[in-house]
């Protein structure tokens, strides 16, 4: 099986245990964890799928399902008046134990109003937040997966950033700064056009956006490069071979056309090489647009050009799958999707990541599902929610950890 | 605090606290019953300082520093370099650096720094009369002595942008601060450094 090419050298980190204070429905939480199949059953909303969140969120820095860190504090946290939360993990790496923390505290500000402090911990040690990149890493695998095919361009540029800022902690600062750096113009853009001012305001913005945009179109050109050779491997192997997988970056701006595919007849022709853009030639097409489309930018109040306007298309047979595949074609695209993810991520960090299944064998037709089971029989560590674990063979009952999830506890079964 | 036991005037009293920064609703309350109690003399003395803060000090024509007298001290000091201009955002600053005795030119207060998304943009500042000091002539070197702070260091940017044009010496204060601090929190031995090793931009 391909994802086990290489692997023999593989370094596999797993979760050792993890503990849960006022997270989601879990009012108190500690719970040891083993390596191998760990499946968690029980009815929906009881707290698989926050369990999941938890690990996630320590892998990511964020939720992967909320923007909001106050939507995860336990309801009686926040009846209380003093709301506090905490999730923790001790991961086991190739050479040593390491302690991960996320707490999140009301903080007092010195104006008397409130604020939901987020500190992060590596080791008892506070760290920033880019700091936190490298120490675990995740594939999750979502019910609503199949969005990131279907929907919106901003769920495409999320899934991105986060996979990046999983392993780079310079993409984390590098996306900070950017983002910043638009919120900032887009005020003054909209001040300007309203009360008017000084234009050259726009310069210092517009370095910062070019210096930081550059890096990270350049960071997500080469992943889905990589991310695109490992999906469409995957997904020839669960189609049978019968139909190749393309992710295609589409960038905001570019001043030469990304390779392209010849389509026609919906074969596949040798994908020309990658056209090498230097970063000069980059930063110098951004900056010319950011100046000729500010005119623009001032009466609409937003800033029109940049990798915040990136997206993917997913190419398959000759078409894109967003548009015109079918829910199925979409499900087996973005698990094929997902396994790149993994692999690419043994490849980049020579470890391999923790897999979080969220109700997802349920989506599968036989032939998938069992083509999944048998890749993650030899992951080091996946933890897998399901409301119904007779969709489980007996044989991989047998080798998982049953945990039966009730109201935010959980117990052996 | 709408309370129908707390008289009026007190309230009021509360409610102005409440504007300071730093101070909420709780510390507001404190420090009015505090003068309550304390009779009528801390009151008054406080109520003194303070009209002798509005009417006996003003911004110094020059430079826009607090002062008494206009132009303030440093302006009328003959014997400071009048060549080089240190540019800070508050007058809390120009403290800090005047505690270094290590710097003899003038100074001139922003009074702010850049922020969009807090709606302080340059009209809002002192620039346009920093821009007409240095164009004057006399002026050699501009030290950009804005703190190591994201909009710190965006409004040092924008005034290269603005200031790059005319025959002057750009500098910015060196590495050694603490990023993310407040050159009024910084010791006087790092800002000795800070201002010791200023980069030519
Ligand atoms: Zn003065």
């Amino acid at each position: 099986m391909y994802a086990l090419s290489g692997m023999l050298q593989l370094q596999r980190m797993y979760i050792k245990s993890l503990s849960l204070r006022h997270f989601r429905t879990y009012m108190r939480l500690e719970l040891d964890l083993p390596t191998g199949p760990i499946l968690l059953m029980g009815a929906n909303a009881q707290g698989k799928t926050s369990l999941l969140e938890a690990i996630a969120y320590l892998a990511l820095g964020h939720s992967p399902l909320t923007h909001m860190d106050q939507q995860l504090l336990h309801w009686s946290a926040v009846e209380s008046g003093m709301p506090f939360a905490q999730v923790r993990v001790e991961v086991v790496k190739r050479d040593r134990v390491e302690t991960l923390e996320i707490a999140l505290q009301h903080a007092h500000l010195t104006n008397g109003n409130t604020r939901l402090d987020k500190r992060i911990r590596v080791d008892n040690r506070a760290i920033r937040r880019s700091a936190l990149s490298g120490h675990l890493n995740v594939v999750l695998f979502l019910p609503e997966d199949v969005q990131l095919v279907s929907g919106p361009p901003s769920g495409r540029r999320r899934h991105l950033d986060d996979l990046l800022s999983q392993v780079y902690p310079e993409y984390v600062d590098e996306l900070s700064e950017y983002q910043t750096a638009i919120s900032r113009r887009n005020a003054l853009l909209r001040h300007l056009r309203d009360h008017g001012g000084d234009r050259r305001q726009l310069e210092p913005l517009e370095e910062t956006l070019v210096r930081t945009g550059v890096t990270l179109t350049l960071f997500r050109r080469r992943v889905l490069a990589l991310l695109s050779l490992h999906a469409d491997r995957y997904h020839q192997e669960l189609t049978g071979g019968a139909a190749w997988l393309h992710l295609e970056y589409q960038p905001n701006f570019d001043p030469q056309a990304p390779p392209q595919v010849d389509y026609q007849m919906g074969l596949r022709l040798r994908e020309r090489p990658e056209v090498m853009v230097d970063v000069a030639t980059l930063q110098n097409s951004y900056r010319k647009t950011l100046q000729q489309r500010r005119e623009r930018a001032i009466q609409r109040g937003a800033t029109l050009t940049g990798p915040h306007r990136d997206d993917v298309t997913f190419m398959s047979g000759g078409y894109d799958l967003g548009t015109y595949g079918s829910r199925g074609q979409q499900r087996t695209a973005v698990l094929a999707l997902r396994l790149a993810e993994l692999q690419w991520l043994e490849q980049e960090t020579g470890e391999s990541p923790v897999l979080l299944l969220d109700e997802v064998l349920a989506e599968l037709d036989r032939t998938r599902r069992a083509y999944l089971l048998n890749l993650l029989g030899k992951v080091q560590q996946t933890i897998l929610a399901t409301t119904d674990a007779e969709m489980f063979p007996a044989e991989f009952r047998e080798q998982a950890l049953k945990l039966r999830v009730a109201g935010g506890i959980i117990t052996p079964s | 605090m709408g309370n129908a036991a707390v008289p009026p005037s007190v309230t009021q009293l509360i409610q102005t606290f409440s504007e300071l920064p730093g101070i909420g609703p709780k510390t507001a309350s404190r420090l009015a019953f505090f003068l309550l109690r304390g009779k009528s003399e801390l009151a008054l003395r406080l109520a003194e300082s303070l009209q002798g803060l509005v009417e006996n000090t003003r911004f110094c024509s020059v430079c826009f520093n607090v002062t008494e007298q206009d132009p303030c001290p440093i302006c009328a000091n003959t014997s400071r370099d009048h060549a080089v201009i240190c540019v800070v955002e508050e007058p809390m600053d120009l403290l800090a650096l005047e505690g270094t005795n290590q710097y003899d030119g003038v100074y001139h207060v922003l009074h702010g720094a850049l922020s969009p998304l807090e709606g302080i943009f340059a009209e809002d500042l002192r620039i346009k009369e920093l821009e007409a000091r240095v164009g004057a002539g006399v002026v050699r070197e501009v030290l950009l002595a804005t703190n190591p702070t994201s909009e710190g260091d965006y409004t040092a940017a924008y005034l290269i942008t603005r200031l790059k044009a005319l025959p002057v010496r750009l500098t910015r204060l060196g590495r050694g601060l603490p990023v993310g601090g407040d050159l009024e929190y910084a010791d006087a031995i790092t800002l000795t450094r800070a201002l010791e090793s200023r980069q030519e931009l």
